[in-house]
């Protein structure tokens, strides 16, 4: 690997600048760049056909980049994607494994492909395979089939390690289960990208959060932070005996898209909040003054569902 | 690296059980079928005779029959020409033989002669055969001398059997059909279950893949090939004869089908679409190319154009020397045309299937 730059603990394990992808007349990536640091799990989202996969199959060396550098561990990706390939962990959406080998042999075939590799027994434990070391990948579940495929993106002990959609079609006790292992694998030391198009795993899981569209990178920062980058991140839902004032609750500094109206339980106001407490504090106040019971009141932050909408004007899942 | 892969791949070919049929018990269950067959060997004819023993003319007719090696012979003396015909008709006999003694002293007995042989030629030599039985009665009855005296014996010269000529067909047919159909069909299924994605994103180069995969499938039909060939020989095809220059012809010979497999997995995609696409293009070279039969048996519009396939070079030399015994070396005519072969669907290989865009 002569020739090629090492980069230093404190330099970005992603460095991706302009990066463009053209296919004929369509352009599938239109120019993001942005920085993913060691030790990160760094989340993409966005809907299907918004980039995201030909993003990461630029980063990851499978596919050239019309334009634009990635610079991947200090490495050049599209000068030498092999290099990159042999220090990166991949697991690929629906890509699955040889049927008839077992998943002892998959882990030893896969590791002879590297200089570095992990022992199959040790990888199989990390996600309590152990006992289907022998098993062909057709006895295992679905849950199954991911935990072996993260693992299996494991293979060269990678300091890098790229999820495609690693929760897809999995039941939320699987999906629990999945992320715990997702943490695992950062807490050992590799930077973790993950594609995802489902908003809660992206707020679970990650210290930083791109949003996709239409092949451009449109938001990026903490999960916490594109909440807090709402106008109302928080959404309020007041329940009274009786009806309060409207004009005084629109009047309320910070409250936004205020609705009252009457069901089964009272008088329900909702709206949406620049501020969790002051609302509150003057909401109840106002309820106090107007001499009605507080049924109930809700207080809900804002998701990146909500951050999403607003910044792409669409939704994500649906 | 590169043993960890063989050795996977060859996992890989040997617990696919499709794989398996195709390189082995297809094969052999056509040896089988054919060695059932008993091509080539003469069968005996049935005859009944309706002839009284006890009259000196009956006594020496039977008599002289039973010399005739060919024929299975059942005396029913009194039978009419009605029950004659009833047995032919029942397949009971194949020849009814009706001898009616003489009316009246100094007068010959009659023998009348009935077959019920389809076959012209076999027709024919059963009645020179009774019909030269009836004369030599008639000269050991009369008792004249002969005037030319015949031996006849049979000469121990090796000829080939149909099944002898059988055996490297139907090894060559096995060899082709596995390696076509089992290498298409895995290179589609990885495609289509993104394995070859998956492979794509490590840092293994693309040659060492498919060297390793086809490597497999040579070693594989090596052993395919030794399989079949002692199978054969047991059931009497000769193929040991052609030595290790039979076996470096057959494993050579697949490569050609290999490559063909390549270039199949990458033009037609769908793994039935690409079982179909295999199966169109082996079977008829299956036929066209002899492995059961000689091509010289087919019309001669069509043989320039079987002269053109892989599998009618890789049979004749592999016949040649099993069955005429000649020396690998001497095979070099059908190894320029297969080595074109092996190049020239290399090539193609090469160009048919993009690794990239798996």
């Amino acid at each position: 690997m002569s020739g090629i730059a090492r980069a230093s603990t404190s330099d970005p394990v992603i460095a991706a600048r302009g990066l463009i992808k053209r296919y004929g007349t369509l352009t599938a990536l239109d120019g993001p760049s942005f920085e993913v640091a060691s030790g990160e799990i760094f989340g993409i989202l966005g809907p299907n056909g918004a980039g995201k996969t030909t993003l990461v199959e630029i980063l990851e060396g499978l596919t050239p980049a019309t334009e634009g550098t990635a610079s991947v561990l200090g490495i050049e990706v599209t000068e030498h994607p092999q290099a990159v390939k042999a220090r990166i962990g991949v697991q690929l959406q629906a890509a699955s494994y040889h049927q008839y080998l077992t998943l002892r042999e998959i882990l030893q075939l896969f590791g002879s492909f590297y200089p570095k590799r992990a022992d199959p027994m040790e990888l199989l434990h990390r996600v309590r395979l152990e006992d289907r070391a022998d098993s062909r990948m057709r006895t295992l579940s679905g849950g199954m089939k991911q935990r072996f495929s993260i693992v299996a993106a494991l293979v060269n002990e990678p300091d890098l390690v790229f999820f495609d959609e690693p929760t897809a079609g999995l039941d939320p006790d699987a999906r629990l289960d999945l992320w715990q292992i997702v943490r695992e694998v950062r807490d050992a030391g590799a930077t973790v990208v993950l594609t995802t198009h489902y908003m809660e795993e992206a707020e679970a899981l990650c210290d930083r959060v791109a949003f996709m569209n239409a092949g451009q990178m449109v938001a990026l920062d903490t999960p916490q932070g594109l909440i807090r980058s709402l106008n109302a991140p928080y959404r309020l839902t007041l329940t009274t005996a009786h009806p309060l004032p409207e004009a005084d609750v629109r009047g309320i500094p910070g409250a936004l898209e205020v609705v009252q109206e009457r069901t089964a339980d009272g008088f329900v106001v909702r709206m949406r909040a620049q501020t969790a407490p002051s609302v509150t504090t003057a909401l109840t106040t106002l309820a106090g003054r107007a001499g009605t019971d507080i049924i109930d009141l809700a207080v809900e932050p804002g998701t990146l569902e909500d951050v999403f909408l607003s910044v792409t004007g669409r939704r994500l899942n649906g | 690296m590169t043993r960890t892969m063989l050795g996977a791949s060859l996992k890989m070919v040997v617990r696919d059980k499709q794989a398996v049929f195709w390189a082995l018990a297809f094969p052999i269950l056509f040896l089988g079928v054919f060695r059932l067959f008993s091509f080539g060997s003469v069968d005996t004819t049935d005859i009944v005779v309706g002839a009284d023993t006890r009259t000196p003319a009956g006594a020496a007719l039977v008599e002289s029959l039973k010399g005739v090696q060919f024929l299975q012979m059942r005396v029913e003396p009194g039978l009419t020409e009605a029950a004659a015909l009833t047995e032919l008709a029942a397949n009971r006999a194949d020849v009814a033989l009706l001898l009616t003694p003489s009316s009246a002293p100094g007068q010959p007995a009659k023998a009348e002669m009935i077959d019920a042989i389809n076959d012209p030629i076999g027709s024919s030599v059963t009645t020179a055969a009774i019909r030269s039985v009836i004369d030599g009665t008639n000269l050991a009855l009369t008792g004249v001398p002969r005037a030319i005296d015949l031996t006849a014996r049979t000469a121990r010269v090796e000829r080939t059997t149909f099944f002898q000529f059988l055996g490297p067909g139907i090894i060559g047919m096995g060899l082709m059909t596995f390696a076509t159909i089992s290498l298409a069909g895995s290179l589609s299924r990885y495609r289509e279950e993104g394995v070859l994605r998956r492979i794509r994103a490590t840092p293994l180069p693309p040659w060492r893949f498919f060297s390793s995969v086809l490597g497999a499938h040579i070693l594989v039909s090596l052993m395919q090939v030794i399989v079949l060939a002692v199978v054969a020989q047991l059931l009497g095809a000769k193929v040991f004869d052609g030595g290790i220059g039979f076996i470096l012809v057959a494993v050579y010979g697949t490569v050609i089908f290999l490559n063909i497999g390549v270039i199949i997995a990458g033009r037609v995609h769908g793994r039935g679409a690409v079982e179909g696409a295999a199966n169109a293009v082996t079977m008829p070279m299956m036929f066209l190319s002899g492995s059961f039969f000689p091509t010289s048996s087919l019309p001669a519009a069509v043989r320039p154009f079987v002269e053109l396939l892989p599998l009618t070079h890789m049979l004749h030399a592999m016949r040649a020397m099993a069955l005429e015994h000649e020396s690998f070396f001497a095979q070099w005519p059908a190894l320029l045309v297969m080595t074109a072969w092996v190049l020239g669907t290399l090539l193609l290989a090469r160009w048919s299937f993009s690794y990239a865009d798996a």
